[in-house]
């Protein structure tokens, strides 16, 4: 019999993903999924769904073998506090720390002010930073060649948050609406994402990580 | 949300061009791209939709965008009626090319314009990080079935090009 289906050895069928043939049975099917051979529709695979209720950090260790990932993230609730935001990468499982991010970030104010955010030796990719006051993040940040040892790794990201001044009230004026990309300048493996925070606890949030298959 | 492949294409040996088609349903598609690398040093890479499978090179195209400079200011774009959208210029250094999400809006509809969102992450042809991030539109009327990739001299060298159908959006 062929390795997978009932099919003749003389066939020498080959699977791949939308060319699989035979009759397959569960157990061919898992391990196709698991060579990625099998035909499976639905593309935006689930990698893990963390929920926050006490971490500074938020670490994704298991990125699976995609070309871009997909992290959503809902609700990330910071007290106040001078603090930085951000992604740090792992690199064969160490921690980067250096400053050899690059990102390029647009500040839309709901305030009516606009800045721009860059750096070409960041300790991290920026997503937001404050003096003194609370946050609540969303955003979604897609990340490009994290596996690939011969590329540098890239993201591109958008954010709406709420700030919260020090009474405890929304802060329009210093609330910013902000998209923009960066990059890990440095060839390598990553395979973890840390979501980091430079001093505080968070407090709530849902983050998901997907990896779009086939990209 | 969830995404089904619809056509996908990996360059390992160069190409002139790169042509994604399958869009026949009003949902919104998506096209992932990373490590779109020419051949060729410091050339442009451009993008046009497809027309029945043919590339459309009418002066048709509209876009803006923000580029985001990791090491000088920020730039804006605007353009009416080009005949391409130009991703910028790429080289052959490490990682010096286009990833990319590009949202794709009306392109089955007869009666509509063609749109899309899109946002890069590169490195330029001096090894310099930049984002870029707006749309564009393709003002005809007409369906679109997908889009085409190709550079301004030279071949493609590298990259993954892949078209998904959004579902559950």
């Amino acid at each position: 019999m062929s390795e997978y289906g009932y099919l003749p050895d003389s066939a020498n069928i080959e699977q791949s993903f939308g060319n699989n043939k035979g009759i397959l049975t569960p157990k061919d099917i898992y391990d196709l999924t698991r060579a990625d051979k099998y035909t499976n529709y639905g593309q935006l695979e689930l990698i893990e769904t963390q929920t926050v209720s006490s971490a500074q950090n938020v670490d994704f260790t298991s990125l699976g073998n995609y070309n871009v990932h997909l992290l959503t993230v809902n609700n990330h609730t910071f007290p106040a506090g001078s603090q930085d935001y951000g992604i740090r990468f792992f690199e064969n499982g160490v921690l980067e720390t250096a400053s050899v991010y690059q990102y390029a970030i647009q500040q839309c104010g709901i305030g009516g002010s606009y800045f721009e955010a860059k750096s070409t030796g960041a300790n991290h990719i920026r997503i937001d930073n404050t003096g003194s006051e609370q946050w609540i993040q969303n955003w979604y940040c897609y990340f490009y060649n994290l596996s690939d040892s011969s590329k540098y790794s890239f993201t591109t990201s958008h954010k709406v948050p709420e700030r919260i001044n020090t009474s405890g009230n929304y802060n329009s004026s210093g609330t910013y609406i902000e998209f923009g990309s960066g990059v890990l300048k440095q060839a390598s493996v990553v395979d973890g994402i840390r979501i980091y925070n430079s001093t505080k606890t968070a407090n709530a949030g849902t983050l998901s990580l997907y990896g779009i298959r086939y990209s | 949300m969830g995404l089904i492949q619809v056509a996908t294409e990996t360059v390992s040996s160069p190409v002139a061009s790169v042509t994604l088609t399958g869009i026949d349903s009003s949902d919104v598609y998506m096209v992932a791209i990373n490590n779109f690398i020419p051949v060729n040093n410091d050339v442009s890479a451009y993008m046009r939709i497809t027309k029945s499978g043919t590339a459309d090179s009418t002066s048709n195209y509209d876009s803006a965008y923000k580029y985001l400079k990791s090491h000088t200011s920020f730039a804006n774009s605007g353009d009416a009626n080009e005949d391409k959208i130009n991703f910028g210029n790429i080289g052959t250094g490490t990682s010096e090319g286009v990833n990319s999400i590009i949202n794709l809006y009306n392109f089955n509809s007869s009666s509509e314009y063609s749109y899309a969102t899109q946002e890069d992450t590169t490195l330029n042809s001096s090894a310099q990080h930049q984002g870029k991030q707006g749309g564009f539109v393709h003002t005809v009327a007409s369906a679109s079935d997908g889009l085409y990739f190709y550079m301004a001299s030279g071949n493609i060298a590298s990259g993954t090009f892949t078209l998904y159908k959004q579902v559950g959006s």
